[in-house]
């Protein structure tokens, strides 16, 4: 057994007329973690997942997920793998409690192991008062969670979630994201998670791939990712007396300028970060330079995506045009 | 035959919850039960003189006995039909999916779903000819007669459920397959559903003495209004036995060609 939850060598899937949705992709996923597939909508991110999750048949490469090869032995990924898809549907007509034990039944436990299972799993998603309503008046929060406990019905080695927060309200998402975590921390359960939001893999992923237009365009943990981007940006915007220019002259000898960045003052890229910051501060003072407002700016994982793509990610919030 | 275990568990719960969603949706049963029982009353009530009086009709105490075998085909028809929507709507929403990427049996995927058809199937057999039987409609051939109809309705349920999944896994859209219900329909109105083949003519006559709805029909009435044979039950079992085998098998086939596009 490898200690890979999932590895990929150039995997392509071809849709009828040539299109590739995933046009080669090659990636490792160690387990233990939680891992962020960033991507815009129709990037390859479902096709990804559904090759993954033996729904769909890649048209040419190797995936071994949970240790075994999806195409050869689809049946043993099945038995290991948890998968909670982007809006599937769950029967608004069963109860939360019914459709557990169900899915207990068609994983081949027992009769009493399911509804052991069913009882645990509605008290850790937080669904018991809800366990015995039809899932139609559930919110959508809910049923995302009911979603996630149906996927752990068998305690799976990984889990596939794709979109799990897609048209979430804030509060639910989070709550959501909590889940995932204590998941992921508690039971050592591999996540491997797909996401247009930058926010969620920012906060959930311990590691991320940007996929577009059906390529890997940027892999690693998010820090180093941005930190491929550049250094934070330190803004300085002039007053009482002081110019913009002065601001520069100073600024200068921390690192790179940005022109522009900034109106009525100046930006540079600090290398040194945010210890770098109260030299630049000192510096500014002994020059006598004045100055109205300081600003230090971490780079994001849109700029990463820009950086990459040359376009904003939509969901970001520098990117809502 | 351990491995036989988990499928037959599969199968059970997933018509468990195939029946369970139908029962707690009055749409998908209310229709089944509603229109037959409403045109097996409109029409006792409009042709009730008609045996004896307008020739072509076979010798029968009551035009209700007449009427029950094709309530219960009309009945099976609608049901198989909603049952095949419900199917596609699984395809569409996702809980296809979900059974697809878990190690639940592919054979259960589908006999779970004929499952709940044969089981709803019967239920509504049992359910019209007790309905029937109020207002004083009776079995002529008695126990048996009631089993050999059940049996041909337990079939035929089995062959409108194979073409339901069919259709469903074919076009994976629920509005697809409910969209295909005024044909079956209509093949129910060019068959002796309704009125004898004997009173028909021209090439309707033909179309209604070329449908296998027709013999259903007729080898289900025979144990009700009296005549049958075993010739005749047999015909009719062996007719819905063939429906059933060439729709299940083209939903099996078509079940596998959806998984290895897919999967």
């Amino acid at each position: 057994m490898s200690d890979q939850a999932v590895e990929t060598r150039d995997l392509v899937r071809e849709y009828k007329g040539g299109v590739k949705a995933v046009d080669g992709v090659s990636l490792t996923v160690e387990s233990g973690g939680i891992f962020g597939f960033l991507g815009p909508n129709g990037a390859g991110k479902s096709t990804m997942v559904r090759m993954l999750t033996t729904l769909l048949r890649p048209t040419s490469g190797t995936a071994i997920v949970a240790g075994h090869d999806v195409m050869k032995e689809p049946g043993v990924v099945r038995r290991r793998i948890g998968v909670a898809l982007q809006d599937a549907a769950i029967d608004p007509y069963m109860t939360g409690r019914e459709l557990l034990r169900l899915q207990g039944v068609l994983h081949g436990m027992k009769r009493a192991d399911c509804r052991a299972r069913a009882d645990v799993l509605l008290g850790r998603v937080d669904l018991e008062n809800a366990a015995d309503r039809r899932v139609g008046t559930y919110s959508g929060g809910m049923r995302r969670r009911l979603d996630l406990a149906l996927s752990l019905v068998h305690e799976p080695v990984v889990l596939f979630l794709d979109e799990p927060t897609t048209g979430l309200d804030p509060v639910s998402r989070v709550t959501l994201w909590d889940e995932v975590r204590r998941l992921n921390v508690e039971h050592g359960t591999t996540v491997f998670l797909t996401t247009q939001y930058l926010e969620e893999a920012d906060q959930l992923a311990d590691r991320v791939a940007i996929i577009d237009g059906g390529l890997i365009v940027a892999d690693g943990t998010p820090k180093a990712l941005k930190a491929r981007i550049g250094y934070p940006l330190l803004s300085v915007v002039a007053a009482d007396g002081s110019t913009p220019d002065d601001v520069a002259r100073v600024l200068s000898g921390f690192g790179e300028m940005v022109p522009g960045a900034r109106d009525g003052g100046a930006a540079v890229r600090l290398p040194g970060g945010s210890t770098a910051m109260a030299d630049a501060v000192r510096a500014l003072d002994d020059a006598g330079v004045r100055f109205a407002e300081i600003d230090l700016a971490e780079p994001t994982l849109d700029d990463v995506f820009l950086a990459s793509t040359g376009r904003h990610l939509a969901g970001s919030d520098d990117a809502t045009v | 035959m351990t491995a036989a275990i988990p499928v037959i568990r599969q199968t059970a719960a997933l018509a468990w919850r195939s029946i369970v969603t139908t029962i707690r949706l009055p749409q998908a049963w209310f229709p089944a039960l509603f229109f037959p029982l409403v045109l097996m009353a409109i029409f006792t009530a409009s042709f009730g003189g008609a045996p004896g009086t307008i020739p072509g009709f076979p010798p029968m105490r009551s035009f209700l006995d007449f009427a029950v075998s094709g309530a219960i085909i009309q009945g099976v028809l609608i049901g198989g039909t909603s049952a095949g929507a419900a199917f596609a709507t699984d395809i569409e929403g996702g809980f296809f999916d979900r059974l697809v990427a878990s190690p639940t049996s592919r054979t259960s995927i589908l006999t779970g779903r004929l499952g709940a058809s044969i089981a709803l199937g019967v239920g509504q057999a049992l359910l019209f000819i007790a309905i029937a039987a109020i207002f004083g409609a009776r079995v002529d051939g008695g126990l048996i007669g009631i089993i050999v109809v059940v049996v041909i309705a337990t079939l035929f349920a089995a062959a409108v459920g194979g073409l339901g999944i069919f259709l469903a896994l074919r076009t994976g859209s629920g509005e697809a397959v409910q969209g295909m219900f005024p044909l079956f329909f209509a093949l129910l109105f060019f068959s002796s559903a309704f009125f004898p083949l004997d009173t028909m003519v021209g090439w309707y006559h033909d179309v209604a003495a070329l449908n296998p709805i027709t013999y259903l029909v007729e080898s289900m009435r025979r144990e009700i209004i009296g005549g049958a044979t075993i010739w005749t039950a047999l015909t009719g079992i062996g007719i819905a036995l063939g429906l059933a085998l060439i729709t299940v098998g083209a939903s099996a086939l078509a079940l596998r060609r959806r998984l290895r596009v897919s999967a």
